[in-house]
């Protein structure tokens, strides 16, 4: 049962196209799992729809049909080729979302966490990572520099400010200093984040 | 309006390859029409159903994109390359998910996005569209009666919260448009965002 969900305002920036990349990310994995939210981008996306209905409508050049008469009949360009998935522990099947990322090896980080790099092509400057904390290990103290996303893919974790298993989503803002722990399972968790972390020393 | 007797357009191939569409006493669309346009775009490759399409949103798409900062010949351009979209995708299209123009408003958002990822040489991300998605109860229960009940609860919006919805969508910063538009602090836009999305949704809960 999810109990977190992106807050109202992301899933609008999210619709509207304005949500940064590596954060954009992390709420279309949620999205996959989440028929609520799934139902609230839709809502959303057809209030988008509902506001370019009301625009008033700017004039075409007077060829513009005709040029796009003229490339109906070429081949749309061949969708980009998807990496083979890379071996993932506890059997773990990654989102949807991370088609076309370029998902790196599990590197160690520090005692019972691990990391690995998720690189988007269309967004070089994203921060966005694979985390996998070991069972009942404690993350250290941070804050961060802009908003950390995080959706739980597996186990869960939990900080001050609540407790979060798979299929959750958390948002910290730059206002938030937590501690995070992961859960008996352990945690593997899709994360974005903004200006980097800021470690206490 | 039905369907399938919907706008009557003539073709009027001039000398050169340029194509004339004449409306003759059509009224606008309404969202079954066009769904029913695009569907007659995916299961018979109709270009009148196209030309009907194109008249109606590829104007509205490009006030979009010149309302999101792109330049008059960039917008003409991505509002091609969207209506060339609406054609390629149209088997994509599946009414029981997405209404017509919220369908559109998709593809032009990623048109927009995937433009300024191109001015900076970047490629465009995977579509997620073309990702397997079923829709739930509650989509299709919303699809029929949502399109119209948006309407309504926007009309019904104040001025303010309305223009909060219309800077969050159609601006490229759009906390910075909204704090300047209505003079807030920058720090208050977000629970004022908050604030009017509840509002929106009473509204279309109250619909009836
Ligand atoms: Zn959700």
């Amino acid at each position: 049962m999810i109990q977190h969900h992106p807050a109202p305002e992301t899933l609008l920036a999210y619709s509207a196209g304005t949500l940064p990349a590596g954060r954009a990310l992390v709420v279309m994995a949620h999205l996959q799992g989440c028929p609520h939210c799934q139902a609230e981008a839709a809502t959303l996306d057809a209030l988008g729809g509902a506001l370019l209905e009301t625009l008033t409508p700017e004039p075409l050049a007077p060829d513009a049909f005709a040029r796009t008469l003229a490339q109906l009949d070429t081949p749309a360009p061949p969708a980009p080729r998807r990496q083979t998935p890379l071996p993932q522990p506890f059997g773990l099947t990654l989102p949807a979302a991370l088609h076309g990322t370029r998902i790196g090896r599990w590197l160690w980080l520090g005692r019972g966490l691990r990391y690995s790099r998720v690189r988007l092509p269309w967004a070089p400057e994203a921060n966005v990572m694979l985390l996998r904390v070991a069972p009942n290990r404690r993350v250290i103290t941070h804050s961060h520099g802009g908003a950390e996303f995080t959706q739980v893919l597996h186990g869960g974790f939990y900080d001050a400010t609540g407790h979060y298993e798979a299929g959750d989503l958390a948002e910290a803002d730059e206002h938030l200093s937590h501690q995070p722990c992961a859960g008996p399972q352990g945690c593997i968790c899709l994360a974005a984040l903004e200006g980097g972390l800021r470690l206490p020393w | 309006m039905n369907a399938t007797d919907a706008p009557l357009y003539f073709f009027l191939a001039a000398t050169t390859r340029a194509v004339v569409v004449t409306e003759v006493n059509a009224p606008p669309p309404n969202g079954a029409a066009l769904a029913a346009l695009i569907a007659r775009v995916a299961s018979a490759q109709d270009r009148t159903a196209f030309a009907a399409l194109f008249k109606y949103f590829a104007p509205r798409v490009k006030a979009y994109l010149r309302r999101a900062g792109l330049t008059p010949a960039a917008a003409e351009e991505v509002t091609q390359q969207v209506m060339l979209a609406v054609w390629r995708k149209a088997d994509h299209f599946d009414p029981a998910i997405a209404g017509a123009a919220s369908w559109v408003f998709a593809i032009a958002r990623n048109a927009r996005i995937d433009h300024a990822r191109r001015q900076r040489d970047l490629p465009a991300a995977p579509d997620p569209a073309e990702e397997p998605q079923a829709p739930s109860a509650e989509t299709l229960l919303l699809t029929a009666e949502r399109a119209t009940r948006l309407h309504k609860a926007l009309a019904a919006l104040g001025p303010e919260q309305r223009q909060i919805v219309q800077l969050s969508f159609f601006s490229d910063t759009p906390h910075t448009a909204i704090a300047r538009a209505l003079n807030l602090p920058l720090g208050t836009v977000k629970s004022r965002i908050r604030l009017g999305l509840a509002k929106l949704r009473d509204l279309l809960e109250d619909a009836p």
